[in-house]
């Protein structure tokens, strides 16, 4: 029933930010053109890399590839469902997260869901085909290991959604968003190629204590069968324990919050 | 003039107004430098060519675009278009100062402060990464880079200036700017040298205004241009700037005669 509410609460909200991110038809062509030619010039990056070395420590160019798209593909999700976050700085500057307090629904909720991004869903369908195409320029893969890529990628999402919470947690103490997401942005986007292509302890830091390999490095390597059974284990290990501990922040955050506005 | 110059100290001391949000803006300048680093790093190991780039001479390229991108990108030029959606250029129309001058002084006060912390930031990581990169230590090259830079920002400041007067005509400012982030990044060399390109896709590029914004100074710094083709190069850059400048020109004088506003 909890369940059944929320997601027409997400729905109504959807609805309404899509009609907001379509009032300027131009201005929504140009993100989306921007969008799209980010990672048409990653790609081509990723082309000219391959046609003049030997390539990236010992990996085709369609590992490489799929490795490249699974990125893109949490990346672009996470996006699309947690937009809110991005506008969360200006609710806690002019009083409107007071208001979130004040309904009958969890304000984390609110906060976190209040509006998805319709402009990500031609970059996620772009991304989906594109890890369905390379998928096939892999080797024979399991059927076993398809599924662990999706228990992956989902647990990707949720240590996405632990990062979000960190960061609205310290917008709710500090004020302080806009930085603070793009910084994990920037984090993220080491996970383009493979982390353990990075030296140690870079490589090691970026996969266990700033889990982007775990997001995004892990569930395209299960794919391809290059990940053992011990480390399915810890990612989904660290993934609930991350996230729990975000939640107490949250609770702390919440706990120590002085209305900065309305 | 010694008014434009108060405007860059103004812009020098407002960048640190708000401490919690200049420090996180640093530790992500840091760590896109790290990640790029790396990536050669991880791409190109010790003893491996990719062209004329070896290991150490790709590191340079790496590091080097970094530094000059704090020289050349580093730009207010974005509130141009705000200025005007919002009605507040009307405050600067009524005042005795050139606007294009007010944002190139605004620009070299947070040039002055990039350069400043870029400095700092690519000496710590130098001791602490100890790269291999070529220092140049040949006056002429090191003089004909700095020509080469000052034209570069030159070049930069008036394109970000035509995107800015894009608030003339509509409302929708960031997407443009957007889509330019994205270009330049990519046409300017930051991701990789453009000479590693296939010949023919880097004649077209050498026609590009984007290529003296990053690629050109770095190489010239390198000394991996013959003299001739350095003089032509900064002379292409100077000409590619007169040309956006006379874009900004025409843009300003056509915007301010569709500019209203209320209420100021």
């Amino acid at each position: 029933m909890e369940l059944k509410k929320y997601f027409k609460i997400w729905y109504f909200l959807t609805t309404i930010a899509t009609q907001i991110a379509l009032t300027s038809r131009l201005g929504a062509i140009l993100f989306l053109i921007g969008k799209l030619l980010r990672f048409a010039l990653f790609l081509v990056f990723i082309m000219v890399i391959y046609s003049q070395t030997q390539g990236i420590q010992g990996y085709s160019f369609w590992q490489v590839l799929f490795f490249f798209a699974t990125f893109n593909l949490i990346d672009t999700a996470s996006q699309f469902l947690l937009r809110e976050v991005y506008r969360f700085r200006y609710y806690v500057l002019n009083g409107t997260f007071d208001y979130f307090l004040t309904k009958p629904m969890s304000p984390l909720f609110r906060s976190l869901f209040g509006g998805s991004d319709i402009l990500d869903i031609p970059m996620l369908a772009i991304s989906i085909i594109f890890v369905y195409y390379s998928t096939f320029k892999l080797t024979t893969v399991a059927p076993i290991d398809l599924i662990i890529y999706g228990l992956l990628v989902i647990n990707a999402l949720i240590i996405a959604l632990a990062i979000h919470i960190v960061v609205i947690s310290i917008g709710v103490l500090t004020t302080e968003v806009d930085n603070t997401i793009m910084l994990y942005r920037d984090l993220t986007q080491m996970g383009r190629i493979p982390v353990d292509v990075y030296r140690e302890p870079i490589s090691w830091i970026i996969t266990f204590v700033i889990p982007i390999g775990v997001m995004m490095t892990f569930p395209a390597k299960a794919l391809m069968g290059l990940l053992s059974t011990q480390f399915v284990l810890i990612s989904i290990f660290l993934s609930l324990t991350i996230f729990f501990l975000c939640l107490r922040f949250w609770k702390y955050a919440i706990k120590n919050y002085s209305s900065v506005s309305s | 003039m010694k008014k434009y110059w108060q405007i860059a100290k103004i812009t020098f001391s407002e960048t640190t107004a708000y401490r919690l949000n200049f420090v996180m803006w640093r530790v992500r300048v840091v760590l896109q430098l790290l990640t790029i680093y790396f990536l050669w790093q991880a791409i190109l190991p010790r003893g491996a060519k990719i062209l004329n780039y070896d290991h150490s001479q790709i590191l340079t390229y790496i590091l080097g675009t970094s530094l000059i991108w704090s020289f050349v990108m580093a730009s207010r030029s974005q509130s141009i278009a705000d200025e005007i959606n919002s009605g507040s250029l009307s405050n600067f129309l009524i005042k005795p100062i050139n606007y294009f001058s007010y944002h190139f002084f605004r620009d070299i006060g947070d040039k002055a402060m990039n350069i400043l912390f870029t400095a700092v930031e690519l000496t710590l990581m130098y001791f602490i990464l100890k790269p291999p990169i070529f220092i140049q230590t040949d006056p002429t090259y090191l003089a004909l880079a700095l020509i080469s830079i000052f034209a570069a920002l030159c070049l930069h400041f008036f394109i970000n200036f035509i995107l800015g007067t894009i608030g003339f005509i509509s409302p929708e400012i960031w997407a443009p700017r957007f889509i330019f982030f994205i270009v330049i990044g990519f046409f300017a060399g930051s991701y990789f040298p453009l000479d590693i390109l296939p010949a023919n896709i880097f004649a077209i590029f050498k026609f590009l205004p984007f290529t003296y914004l990053l690629y050109f100074p770095l190489k010239v710094y390198l000394g991996q241009l013959p003299l001739e083709e350095t003089i032509v190069g900064i002379f292409t850059t100077f000409i590619w700037t007169a040309v956006f400048a006379l874009i900004a020109n025409l843009a300003w004088r056509k915007g301010l005669k569709l500019y209203t506003s209320w209420g100021k």
